[in-house]
């Protein structure tokens, strides 16, 4: 008698533990690829170490006395840390897909105004950008950030004056540009924010 | 061969009309796509819940309004799922790989490593140029292509053809550039530290729904039509170098979308152009150019399926280029018969109800021909 076979009926033949023996290998194939990307990547990420780690306890120096702790575990790739020499506000810090470059600035005016200089100044990949937002950090100074997004990814802009209250026109300036891979920023966005909180001026007697 | 044999070889090889079954616990393949479905869950609810509080307006507006973003999508895709056409079920399954496991159990763990490998080896300023173009690529664009070999195990006698690869990759891709414009709008709405949510999910509206011409959805369809090439599922449609070369391409174009900046070399204006008016036209040429070359066996498909309801007198020549032919066909149809539309999807609704009847005179098959035939003598009268 030929009957034919009921939908879902495997063959005892094709049999593996209750599964169909037949669909094992593209089920092998995905998990395997799958944890490759997954797990492959990370690995050689491990393999490849940064050559210039921050560790816990790292402190920057901006110059004039100023300083930042910068994310633990990031790549210093330009920058000084405070007790290795007098500083500079010039530092760039890598990770993943993230970058966050500091430049110091001589201006006079408000980080309001700094900030519209560098933008009216500097050449930018097409972006759509965000609201501008102030910024206190820890140390009570008070910054503008302004965020952008475009195919690039997602990026930020922060400037602060070196000085609070009625010293801060005439002190220097810091831009903190953050710049993130599309898909990316999340990841890091306690980092940078924690890392912004940090930026103290100098200490004044 | 007679039109009978020719028909039911197409039926045979189509495995159109074959009901798609999602819940198969015997069935390895369903094993591993729910482990990735629901590890990418996992991994969402993680990024997106605590979200919910502080950036909740912007996670709803943007759920809302890529939710209607969408449907313009579905329409289309919908107007290209012809031929042997995939079933919806199905077409939903890809959908949910390519929006939750794809981006969030694969390509969110691996971009974040290998974006850090780029910047290790190329310097922040060269990852900055190069680092998206050369991780997204290959870990979306593998990611995504996972789901079609999760769903030729999960229904291998429906998926045949490179133009059903090229289907199922759009609906993969397109669940991959919906949920990842979410993930893009909580991004943005964190970046602006939650304020004006709203606009910071208009903004984003706006770049990634003009960008999503030309994003996951081109690229995975491109793609995905490469890997059933490569795998060659029916007699004569393997071609491993045409294969390959397609997903290269594919890869290429998400490369060059990523990378469009570091492509312009610093200059603005070529960033600005790049993208829009050199990209844009070359991506849509070759997703027509794949569309068509992909169709080819499905068409004949179509034409076999209704080889013998031509020689009964069912359908006409003219009909039958209409409904197994190209865009131009169907648009040269409309000029010669009125009523030529509806003309064309009562004999594409025949075609499929002798599938699903695996040829047999169902009352299914008669009521689809007694359409075609009363729809004909509208047209004379």
């Amino acid at each position: 008698m030929n009957t034919s076979q009921p939908d879902g009926w495997v063959p005892v033949e094709h049999r593996f533990l209750g599964l169909d023996r037949r669909q094992l290998r593209p089920a092998l194939f995905v998990l395997v690829v799958g944890l490759v990307l997954i797990y492959g990547f990370q690995g050689l990420n491990a393999l490849i170490p940064w050559d210039n780690p921050t560790k816990a306890g790292d402190v920057l120096a901006l110059g004039d006395g100023a300083t930042a702790v910068p994310p633990v575990g990031w790549q210093l790739e330009d920058g000084t840390l405070v007790g290795d020499g007098s500083g500079s506000a010039d530092v760039t810090l890598v990770k993943g897909g993230a970058t966050i470059h500091l430049q110091g600035a001589a201006f006079t005016g408000s980080a309001t105004a700094f900030l519209d200089q560098v933008r009216r100044v500097e050449e930018r990949s097409p972006a759509v950008t965000g609201p501008r937002a102030s910024f206190t950090t820890d140390a009570g100074l008070v910054g503008v950030v302004e965020t952008e997004s475009g195919p690039r990814g997602e990026g930020l802009d922060a400037a602060f004056k070196l000085a609070a209250g009625a010293a801060a026109d005439t002190a220097p300036a810091l831009l903190v540009e953050v710049a993130a891979a599309p898909g990316e920023f999340e990841q890091y966005q306690d980092e940078i924010g924690a890392f912004l909180r940090s930026i103290t001026p100098e200490e004044r007697a | 061969m007679t039109a009978k044999d020719a028909q039911l070889s197409a039926i045979d090889q189509s495995g159109w009309g074959v009901p798609y079954r999602f819940l198969q616990p015997h069935n390895p393949v369903f094993w591993v796509y729910l482990f990735g479905l629901g590890a990418g869950a996992v991994t969402m609810v993680k990024f997106f819940g605590p979200a919910f509080g502080p950036y909740g307006l912007a996670l709803t507006s943007g759920i809302v309004l890529f939710g209607g973003y969408l449907v313009p999508w579905l329409l289309l895709l919908r107007h290209h799922n012809r031929y042997t056409a995939q079933p919806a079920g199905l077409l939903l399954t890809a959908f949910l790989w390519g929006g939750i496991a794809a981006p969030f159990w694969i390509a969110l763990p691996a971009n974040g490593a290998l974006l850090e490998v780029w910047s290790k080896l190329l310097g922040p300023d060269g990852a900055g140029d190069w680092g998206a173009g050369l991780t997204a690529p290959i870990n979306e664009e593998w990611g995504k292509a996972l789901g079609l070999i999760l769903i030729i195990g999960l229904a291998p006698r429906l998926v045949r053809s490179a133009y059903d690869g090229f289907i199922i990759g759009a609906y993969i891709g397109l669940g991959f550039q919906v949920f990842e414009d979410v993930l893009y709008v909580y991004n943005n709405a964190q970046a602006t530290f939650g304020t004006d949510q709203l606009g910071s999910t208009l903004q984003i509206l706006a770049i990634r729904g003009a960008a999503g011409i030309v994003s996951h959805t081109l690229f995975s369809a491109i793609f995905c039509a490469g890997v059933m090439w490569v795998l060659g599922r029916t007699p004569g449609d393997r071609n491993v170098v045409r294969g390959v070369l397609t997903c290269l391409v594919a890869m290429f174009f998400h490369f060059s979308w990523d990378d469009a900046g570091g492509l312009s070399f610093g200059n603005p204006v070529v960033a600005t152009v790049l993208p829009w008016l050199v990209l844009v036209p070359i991506e849509l040429a070759a997703l027509f150019y794949v569309l068509r070359r992909a169709a080819r066996t499905e068409r004949g498909w179509t034409r076999d399926l209704l080889g013998p309801e031509v020689e009964s007198g069912v359908v006409d020549a003219e009909l039958l280029t209409a409904v197994s032919g190209l865009r131009k066909d169907r648009k040269r149809y409309r000029k010669q018969v009125r009523g030529a539309r509806h003309l064309v999807e009562a004999a594409g609704d025949l075609a499929h109800e002798i599938a699903g009847a695996r040829g047999a005179d169902t009352p299914r098959v008669e009521h689809a021909r007694a359409e075609v035939l009363r729809l004909r003598a509208q047209v004379r009268a």
